[in-house]
């Protein structure tokens, strides 16, 4: 089962994307609210994928992506983002991250992203 | 039953009242410091959850005063907008309406947007702060604030845990209490201890009722998953749900969760047949799978059923002699019910290949101690060619158990209920030596009954099980459990009542005796020992 950590401030989301990835068969590892938690659960839970939302209270989601990329290197990293942030998504996939979901998402495009990027 | 859509609901209702009153905070303080950047990024970042949840949910004119508003912000952030007292108001006012959408998501009340308010809004967003425009006059929802707060909260299952701990050290001092005032006999101690007996239980069953989630939120995952292992094994199957409102303590369901998917893994797998196999046999060529949760007095019942191949239980006796878990001429008079209990010997498995799903050396040995942790049952009930059904006792809460009381040697000791079958009094004259152990017929069934006394006082060297001189007295008193399908009668001194206790896990170096499961202790101040019965019956066996 492919392990996933889900890093996005709003409880709402949190809790829609882990229904949508359990339900598929993936197993959630950790949900971080902030950017100083999804640091440590990356490290400590080390799991096969992030999704990662950018804008995030403590840290901009490009700082967490870069951190966890700092030690992690071969992290698979998925952005989550809504519409308008059109540049930090751009300057996320130049730093490391393989793709992204764009809010509000629908199921197939949550599952065919993560696939896809666990498939990488 | 809540549905996913009312969770859902729920969640964002809640979140995004937290948004509002943060929002109103934060306006304010920037009102005092307009340029403070950290501020203006935590608005924005609310605005912008508060858009993107509310798009997701449908609640559409939430997302566009949201977007309007952020987009405002994001302009202020940029410094392509000032934060005038003009805008400020608008700002204001665009923040109030979005609080008034969100609390009448539930009410039948359409809440009217002033065209004013969304023209003003758009005003501040479009013409970048030309002070040309004017903005109008908006007119206030209401005249009085309302301050509300949210209905519904959050909260960790780890503080429910300790709740919980809480509560069960609290019934342990109030038995004592109470069994204080009737040793005192004092009338006025005897009022306060009832009444406090009262007030502890209501608290005790709201704090469980509190830990209770519906069943739904595990079985609403299987569809999903049956769907993926069946098209992994080329077969098709039906998964039929009922029951999903039935309630049980989180935990329980969470120490489930990997059982229940393992057993629906294993019916899929190596229970229904391939299409064209069950046209040959003439069963339809769709495979049924019935998942079903019933409630029954303090446990929760829930049925795992296919029409599958069913278990050969030629097979499986077999494999348990060829283990040496059984003689083979025991093995064949074996009624089935006992030669389906070897499945959940560790290691046994009777599967040949290894799938993507099923056969990862993991097997019903794992389920059975998930449930065994838990002071659950299980039981499997079988037709060869017909199908196969997993069924699973578990018990609603874990810190309370029903457990019955008796006495050995002058020491208390209690066995979960869940485990005991029923209680017996025997002549010694109808106990029997066979071999090492005493047996019984009880109600037409041959039972082994072991002398607690012996088991658990006697050095190991010297125990004789199958002794009847060591029995005190005439009448024997025996308490006969059910685990693993097994019967096993335990004879005790004296029996006393029926109570609920709490069990407490021994610590060190206490831990290691797998005899007791735990240890409570009485309204007397007694201590007494809870009897671990699946230790007790495996214990038991390997003697045999």
């Amino acid at each position: 089962m492919k392990r996933i950590l889900i890093v996005d401030d709003s409880f709402y989301m949190r809790t829609m994307l882990k229904n949508m990835l359990t339900d598929a068969g993936y197993e959630i590892v950790g949900e971080a609210p902030n950017g100083q938690t999804a640091l440590e659960l990356a490290k400590e839970t080390n799991p096969d994928l992030i999704t990662l939302d950018v804008i995030l209270p403590d840290n901009t989601g490009l700082d967490v992506l870069k951190g966890i990329k700092a030690e992690q290197p071969d992290m698979k990293i998925v952005i989550v983002s809504a519409v308008g942030q059109e540049v930090i998504v751009n300057e996320a996939l130049e730093y490391g991250a393989l793709s992204y979901i764009v809010k509000p998402f629908s199921e197939e495009r949550v599952l065919e992203v993560v696939k896809k990027a666990l498939e990488e | 039953m809540k549905s996913r859509e009312q969770e859902y609901k729920e969640i964002f209702i809640a979140e995004a009242l937290e948004y509002y009153d943060a929002l109103n905070r934060l306006i304010s303080e920037l009102e005092k410091k307009p340029q403070d950047d950290r501020v203006l990024a935590e608005i924005f970042r609310m605005l912008h959850n508060l858009k993107a949840n509310a798009k997701a949910i449908g609640y559409l004119q939430i997302s566009d005063v949201s977007h309007k508003l952020e987009t405002a912000f994001g302009l202020i952030r940029n410094k392509e907008l000032s934060f005038s007292d003009e805008v400020v108001g608008v700002l204001f006012d665009g923040i109030d309406l979005l609080g008034e959408l969100i609390k009448n998501i539930d009410s039948e009340r359409q809440v009217e947007i002033d065209p004013v308010l969304i023209r003003n809004l758009d005003i501040v967003v479009d013409s970048l702060s030309d002070s040309t425009v004017e903005l109008a006059k908006v007119q206030k929802f209401s005249t009085s604030r309302n301050l509300t707060l949210s209905d519904l909260i959050y909260i960790q299952v780890k503080k429910l845990d300790h709740l919980m701990n809480l509560v069960g050290e609290l019934i342990i001092d109030r038995d004592r209490i109470l069994s204080l005032s009737r040793e005192l006999d004092n009338d006025e101690l005897k009022v306060v201890s009832s009444h406090l007996y009262r007030i502890t239980e209501d608290l005790q069953y709201s704090v469980m009722d509190a830990r209770l989630v519906s069943i739904g939120t595990l079985f609403n995952k299987f569809p999903r998953v049956v769907r993926d292992i069946s098209t992994a094994e080329k077969k098709e199957v039906n998964l039929d749900l009922s029951g999903q409102d039935i309630q049980i303590d989180r935990n329980i369901l969470q120490i489930m969760t990997d059982s229940l998917l393992h057993l629906v893994r294993n019916a899929i797998t190596h229970g229904i047949e391939k299409p064209v196999q069950r046209s040959k046999v003439g069963k339809p060529k769709v495979g049924s799978l019935q998942l079903s949760a019933r409630s029954d007095r303090e446990s929760v019942i829930i049925t795992l059923t296919d029409d599958g191949r069913g278990i050969d239980v030629g097979k499986v006796k077999r494999a348990a002699v060829d283990r040496h878990l059984v003689p083979a001429d025991v093995a064949d008079g074996l009624p089935d019910s006992e030669v389906y209990s070897f499945l959940f010997e560790p290691g046994f498995s009777l599967a040949k290949e290894v799938t993507e799903f099923s056969g990862r050396g993991v097997g019903l040995d794992v389920v059975k101690n998930a449930i065994d942790s838990i002071g659950g049952r299980i039981r499997i009930e079988s037709e060869k060619g017909k199908g196969t059904s997993f069924i699973l006792q578990l018990p609603t809460s874990i810190a309370v158990k029903g457990a019955l009381l008796f006495e050995i040697d002058n020491i208390f000791y209690a066995i979960p209920l869940i485990h005991t079958d029923s209680v017996v009094a025997l002549d010694k004259d109808e106990l029997h030596e066979v071999g090492e152990v005493l047996v019984a017929d009880i109600k037409g069934e041959t039972v082994t009954v072991v002398y607690l006394d012996e088991l658990l006082n006697m050095e190991e060297s010297q125990m004789r099980l199958g002794d009847k001189t060591r029995l005190k007295g005439q009448v024997q008193n025996i308490i006969i459990v059910t685990y693993n399908n097994r019967k096993l009668g335990l004879i005790v001194d004296k029996l006393y009542r029926q109570q609920d206790i709490v069990v407490k896990p021994l610590s060190k170096p206490l831990d290691s005796i797998d005899l007791y499961g735990g240890v409570t202790l009485l309204g007397t101040g007694k201590v007494c020992l809870v009897l671990d019965v699946p230790a007790i019956t495996k214990y038991f066996v390997n003697k045999r």
